[in-house]
């Protein structure tokens, strides 16, 4: 540190500052998503929870976690691989719950008034080849959603004994965030930081 | 604290000056200036980095534990107030001369970035990427490294530049190629500040690096590669030290690392591919003829690093081919007598050479 030392405190305070403001503008973000996004909900599917340095969380699945013929337009499926990003344009179902109604690599230039676009990296890609039907593993980056320590448990069962559906707010280019579950029609959200 | 370096030459300086070939001015003379020089690791300072290494952990094990007696915004906050409160007791701590004192405060502070940035992640049911959130920390930490010049900040850099693609990697099961990015960024952070250790852990993750490339690149069937780019690293390595005799300091532990990555890409070939015999034993026998010059290199030249290495390197390579090669005896035992014909001829050739040595002089 020899040398700076004039300066120290100044370094000091703006390394602070912007380290600060880094922080700032990651709470901003996501705030205002959860915020101003398009609010919609889906079914949820049970997977595992617990990370030691992360804390309990419940790792989320949904409908669309897992693409293939059944469930997506086939054509498209082709275009995306391992670690592409994917627009997928969800339609809402009469009784609840989505389909996918159209997939592609940039943003739909037309979007049905009632469609939703969500933006997804492809976690993993396989078959398309031969004999095999091409599957896609999916991340919407509302796969996780963290629970105080000793619920994550509890909260495992009921995803699994309930019905839960996952609060998800969708900004305009996409970007999901996960806002809360409804248990059993009650609704757990955290109230907005700012 | 004393160094072991210093220590020996303590002992070196008594010799002398019982033998009469330093005066006891010479010997206070050359102590006063070793005792003076560099800025050494005091048992003070290594606790206060521990205690800050400690701080963080507690700090990220709050954040995990998601206690909800206290609302996020006051956890938050109380983050950010530890983060301003270690940046102000560094500056304090500087102005006061205790500059290992002051490192301690900045990593104190870059550890509850981290836990700041986890605890955000947390929040807002951040998911899918937690290595973003590790990248945000790296760039944070390097960021208060270059500025504030503390090699302690560096040092946690590297470490998380190396998380974050440990993770990467093991997601994806591939390649992660953004690491060199980072790493070259810290790597020169080390240079700029000149320190040594700091270069040590920059060498240390590169080979790493380049030895996961063995198992990650071609389905895990790349260690000829990592082999081969050891193999070259290694003869770089000697070409400047004999080339440019002043950058000794820099090629004689880069040696060591060459020689580590090699003998891990050959070690790969052997043992985590399925050989013939007869490739087996062939690549056996070059492993054990490139370690055996490898030792020979090191105590020609002095490098302890690379001496050791050779002798860590030569006994995993001889038991990994006993337990290869268990299921028969007589190929084992070939392999031993071959192994053994090769050593004892070496053996003989470097005599013969260490006594050519001194006939010549004689002759001269």
């Amino acid at each position: 540190m020899s040398g700076t030392r004039r300066y120290f405190w100044l370094l000091l305070i703006f390394v602070a500052l912007v380290q600060s403001a880094a922080l700032f503008k990651m709470v901003y973000d996501k705030d205002r998503l959860l915020k101003d996004g398009r609010e919609i909900t889906m079914p949820v599917k049970p997977l595992d929870p617990r990370d030691l340095f992360r804390g309990d969380y419940v790792t989320l699945g949904y409908d669309i976690t897992t693409l293939n013929k059944t469930n997506a337009p086939e054509g498209r499926l082709a275009d995306v691989q391992t670690g592409s990003i994917a627009f997928v344009t969800l339609s809402p179902k009469p009784d609840g719950g989505w389909t996918v109604k159209e997939l592609s690599t940039t943003y739909p230039k037309e979007v049905a008034s009632g469609d939703v676009v969500l933006k997804g990296r492809v976690h993993n890609a396989w078959g398309g080849a031969g004999a095999y039907d091409k599957v896609l593993n999916m991340r919407y980056g509302i796969e996780t959603y963290f629970v105080p320590e000793g619920t994550g448990r509890a909260l495992e069962s009921k995803v699994r004994d309930h019905k839960i559906d996952a609060i998800v707010a969708v900004g305009g280019d996409g970007t999901a965030a996960l806002k809360g579950l409804i248990v059993d029609g009650e609704r757990h959200v955290d109230p907005p930081l700012l | 604290m004393l160094t072991p370096y210093k220590k020996r030459l303590a002992q070196d300086l008594d010799r002398w000056r019982s033998n009469g070939w330093v005066s006891e001015e010479g010997r206070s003379a050359i102590l006063a200036d070793v005792a003076n020089s560099g800025r050494d690791f005091n048992l003070p300072s290594a606790l206060a980095i521990l205690a800050s290494v400690l701080f963080g952990f507690a700090a990220i094990s709050f954040v995990a534990a998601h206690w909800e007696d206290m609302p996020r915004l006051g956890r938050l906050l109380l983050l950010l107030a530890s983060v301003w409160a270690g940046y102000a007791v560094a500056g304090w701590l500087a102005s006061k001369g205790h500059d290992m004192f002051a490192d301690a405060a900045i990593l104190f502070s870059v550890a509850m970035f981290g836990a700041s940035v986890m605890l955000i992640s947390q929040m807002y049911h951040i998911s899918g990427d937690p290595t973003d959130g590790v990248l945000m920390w790296w760039i944070g930490a390097l960021f208060a490294g270059v500025l504030l010049r503390s090699n302690p900040a560096l040092a946690l850099a590297m470490v998380l530049v190396c998380i974050w693609s440990s993770m990467k990697t093991l997601d994806r099961n591939e390649v992660h190629w953004p690491f060199l990015i980072g790493w070259a960024a810290v790597t020169a952070a080390f240079i700029w500040q000149r320190w040594c250790p700091g270069l040590h852990l920059s060498a240390l993750a590169l080979s790493l690096f380049v030895i996961s490339l063995g198992y990650l690149l071609d389905r895990g069937h790349e260690h000829a590669l990592v082999a081969i780019l050891g193999l070259v690293a290694a003869g770089a390595a000697i070409a400047a030290e004999k080339a440019l005799p002043e950058f000794d300091s820099v090629a004689a532990p880069s040696l060591g690392y060459a020689v580590a990555v090699a003998f891990a890409g050959l070690y790969g070939l052997q043992f985590f591919e399925d050989p013939t015999l007869g490739t087996l034993i062939a690549l056996a026998a070059l492993t054990l003829v490139l370690l055996l010059a490898a030792i020979s290199y090191a105590l020609a030249t002095g490098n302890r690093g690379v001496l050791w290495l050779g002798y860590i390197g030569f006994s995993l390579e001889i038991l990994s081919v006993y337990w290869k090669t268990v299921g028969s005896i007589l190929n084992t035992s070939l392999f031993f007598l071959i192994a053994a014909l090769i050593v004892a001829g070496l053996a003989y050739m470097a005599l013969r050479l260490a006594q050519r040595g001194p006939g010549k002089e004689v002759a001269a």
